[in-house]
């Protein structure tokens, strides 16, 4: 369950996962926890890496580690967009070639630094994870399928990476910090390749920068504008965009700054997304938490996927995990009206009914959201916000952008 | 018993008990003084109640808890003022020493508070509270919310001492009635 | 034959007392009277002794109906009874333990609301009071709520009070240690044989959070006039634990922030200040003010609660009269609520109330008493919040009224069954309650 102590993190990261542990665990039922990174009086500075950091910063851009020798972990987690990709596929081309398309939409990877392996909450809360379906227990885990994922990096296996990485500039570098003889192990070399990983999300800066000006405004530096505390006020009220309830914006009591998400899970019911090539097939259903081998009897997750970050949202080009809308404006006039206008976002049936949530197979329907706010509408219905509101809540949306300066 | 006049002012030297620290406000030659100014003298007396004495107290309603009480005859130039009983009750945990004195006619003349150490209602002492039984006697109720007012948060240490007072006065008139307290 | 040897060798111990002191005796002549005075002393003391040799042989005959008489109540067998209850002069101080324990079951059925009908083990004290000398004692309780406390249940133990207390001279004492504050009139007496209803008031707990404590160093004096002063430095709130999305801030704002020296945070300590006048006996009347900051560094803004409240009750005969009025206050908190702007609960700028209670011992005898009374409350757990900027700024809560009508009824000193009907504001919350509560 703690596996990422293994490999001495430092003190700072020991606790900040406690304290991430802590505030997930009491996660209430639905959403609505509070995921928080350690408290900060000022921005972190920037640190000199850790040699281990240093290496996994390099390998973490080093395109000749894939099978196309055209794609790295930077490819689709591009620092200008926040680590997340550069542009507004749903889905992001990799392969051999560069021409397959892969699963789901590739997440932004920053302010994972307190995020705990998977578990259910004392209430039976799916919590924590890393990927859509929470599968890897850490970063390192996690950093270790796309170089073997025929879709993304596709080598063909872990000594194929190795042996790229042996002739990587860095390799005298890496012998060094991990012994002369690290290469001749292809298990261990791997292993230590994706700690190296980790080790570069958990300390760079960049990953956990805090920088925003939402941050800023936090810690007394800056003021938001009108329209933003407007958009601030819609975002936190219970009955109007209830957005905080999964993606929490306060600060914790040990000051700690809001990360904008409780690391749990939950089933929206986005619309079928026909720029996948899947989805082509009507049988092919991309049921996320139920598809895991281990949680395969629990149907009644099937269709949920973990609530992302809002930190840095405004980079990205595409959301949800199957990058179904390309904007803002979309993806919340879909919160607020995808059960007031439902005919909007999903297909006619041919008796013209809507076939809502045709994203589920039918018997998954059930699983949606539909009783926390704004999803508990009906047709008919005013939506929690309206357009201007909408606006509103963008325009408070982009000050969780890093990067801030005044 | 005789003693030489030396002597027993030695052995009054040698037996006179020391004032204790801070809470101890009065002790009981102190008291009773007070109570009596023209007194020149205290006969201790031994009152012992029978049986049935006890259960007439019991009947009245006071608690009579001994039988054995040990009191002071007030006297001046052999003419009897009155009489101060001390005892002890407790408060809450702790015991309140306190000593009453009775007239003639069995009415209260004074009661005083010889030592408290609650940690509240250290109010009982002041002479406002303590006013409250002068000219009690042995028919007066005696109670708290009553005719005695209570001292908000030390309830229980002003129900103790008034129970106290009103057992004091109710042996007294009784130990009087049945000439117990005769020269 | 046994009874006259004691005063025989008494006498013979006096004598040779007196002879070894004549040397010492002062010259002055002494009156007769002088004389006959230290003669009765001397046979006080004797009595005295008398008196506890007889009580040591009716132990040995085993007999131990008399002697108990002036143990205290709830004694525990750890150290005797301090003196027998026909001792005269002052009462002794050896080191004593003491249990103190209360506890309170309550049945609460709202009348519009059934199916939320709720029966409780609200409280369960045990506690101990230890006397190390005189001058010197330690006073502990630990209480349970709710009956049952672990991970999955609801129920909470927690310690209220753990000081140490000294007494310094005969006006001034001091306590160091976790200790209930002085504010109102329940804080510091909250037995349930102290209060009317089956529930403590809402002023004293909404407003006033009860049972409200702190750790730090007081100084109480007591003066002769009847005032007594108490003043300390303590722990205080922390603004940073608001929860703006629960309810809780709005049920009582400094009962949803005290720390109840729980790994408190104590870079920003309280003072407090309280005045009681009891000088004439049934009057009471008294005010506290507490202040202290509440961010302790770990926020951009600073802020400030100020609580204080006047108090007053009167029992003349058998009335019981009391009335309460107490304020709140945060500073700063424009800039507190700013990044908390849409949540449900933000943290006021003032909160207050106040109640005015009569109570009437209608019927009593020597075990039982009837007390009927009646309480009016009117609180504010928000009745003014900063501005925000239009739109954005929280209106302020309606204020809540509540009338309490019931009556206590007294078994001994120690045990109380009470009931009660309160209405409230919205009617929904009009509920009738039954109570059980004892004390020692």
């Amino acid at each position: 369950m703690r596996a990422q102590e293994r490999r001495g993190s430092s003190g700072w990261s020991r606790r900040a996962i406690a304290a991430g542990m802590a505030c997930v665990a009491m996660a209430l039922a639905g959403c609505g926890g509070g995921g928080t990174a350690t408290s900060d009086a000022a921005p972190p500075e920037e640190r000199a890496l850790s040699e281990q950091a240093a290496l996994g910063e390099q390998i973490f851009a080093d395109a000749t580690l894939s099978a196309s020798r055209r794609q790295s972990c930077a490819s689709c987690h591009d620092p200008a967009f926040g680590h997340s990709p550069a542009n507004a596929l749903a889905v992001q081309l990799g392969g051999l070639d560069g021409a397959l398309q892969g699963r789901r939409k590739s997440p932004g990877i920053r302010y994972l630094a307190t995020n705990t392996a998977f578990f259910f909450a004392g209430d039976g809360t799916p919590t924590g994870g890393f990927f859509w379906d929470g599968r890897a227990r850490d970063l390192a885990e996690q950093a270790s399928e796309p170089f073997l994922n025929p879709f993304e990096m596709a080598n063909a296996d872990k000594a194929s990476v190795i042996a790229k990485l042996a002739a990587a500039p860095y390799a005298t570098e890496f012998r060094r910090v991990f012994g002369d003889r690290v290469f001749d192990d292809v298990e261990g070399a791997y292993q230590r390749m994706t700690l190296a990983i980790q080790r570069y999300e958990r300390e760079d800066v960049e990953f956990n920068a805090f920088s925003s000006k939402y941050d800023a405004f936090l810690r007394g530096q800056a003021t938001l504008g009108d329209q933003e505390l407007r958009g601030l006020a819609l975002f936190n009220a219970p009955d109007k965009g209830n957005c905080a309830a999964c993606h929490p914006s306060a600060r914790g009591s040990d000051g700690s700054p809001p990360l904008f998400a409780d690391f749990s899970y939950d089933n929206l019911g986005v619309p079928r997304n026909p720029e996948i090539d899947r989805n082509a097939d009507p049988a092919y259903f991309d049921l996320g938490l139920c598809q895991r081998a281990d949680l395969t009897a629990r149907t009644e997750l099937c269709g949920a996927f973990k609530v992302p970050s809002l930190r840095n949202v405004a980079l990205r080009q595409a959301l949800f995990h199957n990058g179904r809308f390309k904007t803002l404006k979309d993806a919340l006039t879909f919160y607020v009206q995808r059960d007031t206008n439902p005919e909007k976002w999903y297909p006619l049936a041919g008796d013209g009914s809507v076939q809502k949530f045709d994203d589920l197979p039918s018997a998954y329907r059930g699983n949606v959201n539909t009783t926390e706010g704004p999803y508990h509408r009906r047709p008919g219905d005013v939506p929690a916000l309206s357009d201007a509101e909408i606006d509103d809540v963008i325009v408070f949306l982009r000050t969780l952008s890093d990067g801030y300066a005044p | 018993m005789r003693l030489t006049l030396a002597g027993a002012l030695g052995a009054v030297a040698a037996a006179a008990p020391a004032a204790a620290f801070a809470v101890d406000y009065l002790t009981a030659e102190q008291a009773a003084r007070l109570m009596f100014p023209d007194a020149d003298r205290f006969e201790p007396r031994e009152l012992n109640l029978d049986a049935a004495e006890m259960q007439a107290l019991d009947a009245q309603g006071v608690r009579s808890r001994s039988a054995r009480w040990s009191v002071q005859l007030a006297q001046h130039a052999g003419q009897p003022l009155g009489v101060v009983v001390t005892d002890d009750v407790v408060g809450k945990f702790e015991l309140i020493s306190y000593a009453v004195g009775i007239g003639l006619d069995g009415t209260v003349k004074q009661i005083e508070i010889l030592s408290y150490r609650e940690s509240h209602g250290g109010e009982i002492r002041l002479p406002a509270w303590r006013r409250q039984f002068v000219g009690k006697t042995a028919a007066s109720p005696l109670r708290v919310g009553d005719d005695i007012a209570n001292i908000s948060g030390a309830t229980l240490s002003c129900t103790h001492v008034t129970e106290g007072v009103r057992r004091i006065v109710a042996v007294v008139a009784l130990a009087r009635r049945n000439g117990k307290l005769g020269p | 034959m046994n009874r006259t040897r004691v005063p025989t060798a008494l006498r013979g111990l006096v004598v040779v007392a007196s002879l070894a002191c004549a040397g010492a005796a002062s010259a002055q002549s002494a009156t007769e009277v002088e004389l006959g005075r230290r003669l009765d002393q001397l046979a006080a003391e004797l009595a005295k002794v008398k008196a506890e040799l007889a009580q040591l042989q009716q132990q040995r005959a085993a007999a131990p109906a008399t002697a108990a008489a002036s143990a205290p109540a709830a004694a525990v067998a750890a150290a005797p009874p301090a003196a027998p209850s026909t001792a005269q002069g002052p009462g002794l101080a050896e080191p004593t333990t003491a249990i103190v324990s209360y506890a309170e079951i309550s049945y609460s059925r709202p009348t519009n609301d059934t199916k939320n009908t709720v029966a409780d083990l609200g409280r369960f004290v045990l506690g101990y009071q230890h006397r190390f000398d005189e001058k010197t004692k330690v006073v502990t309780e630990l209480e349970v709520e709710h009956a049952v406390s672990s991970a999955g249940d609801r129920g909470e133990v927690e310690v209220e009070q753990a000081y140490v207390e000294r007494q310094l001279s005969r006006d001034y004492s001091a306590r160091a240690g976790l200790f209930l504050i002085p504010a109102g009139l329940l804080n510091e007496n909250h037995e349930p044989n102290a209060y009317y209803g089956v529930f403590r008031n809402f002023v004293e707990t909404a407003i006033i959070p009860s049972t409200w404590r702190e750790g730090g160093l007081q100084i109480v004096g007591s003066y002769d006039n009847g005032l007594t002063a108490q003043a300390g430095v303590t722990t205080g709130f922390d603004l940073t634990k608001w929860d703006a999305t629960s309810t809780e801030g709005a049920e009582s704002p400094l009962g949803s922030i005290h720390q109840e020296l729980q790994l408190a945070k104590a870079r920003d300590l309280s003072v407090f200040g309280a005045l009681n006048w009891r000088g004439v006996p049934g009057l009471h009347v008294g005010g506290s003010l507490f202040t202290g900051g509440a961010t302790h560094g770990q926020s951009p803004t600073s802020a400030r609660v100020t609580l204080w409240d006047l108090h007053a009750r009167y029992t003349p005969g058998r009335f019981d009269l009391s009335g309460v009025y107490s304020r709140g206050t945060i500073s700063n908190t424009a800039a507190l609520n700013a990044p908390l702007v849409g949540n449900p609960t933000l943290i006021p700028t003032s909160f207050d109330g106040w109640y005015a209670q009569a109570a009437y011992r209608a019927w009593s005898n020597a075990d039982y008493s009837l007390a009927p009374f009646v309480r009016y409350e009117e609180f504010n757990t928000a009745r003014s919040f900063a501005d925000l900027g239009a739109g954005l700024t929280p209106a302020a809560a309606p204020t809540q009224r509540v009338t309490t009508v019931g009556a206590n009824f007294y078994i001994g000193s120690g045990v109380v069954l009470k009931t009660d009907y309160q209405w409230f504001r919205s009617s929904d919350a009009n509920r009738f309650d039954l109570g059980l509560g004892w004390s020692f």
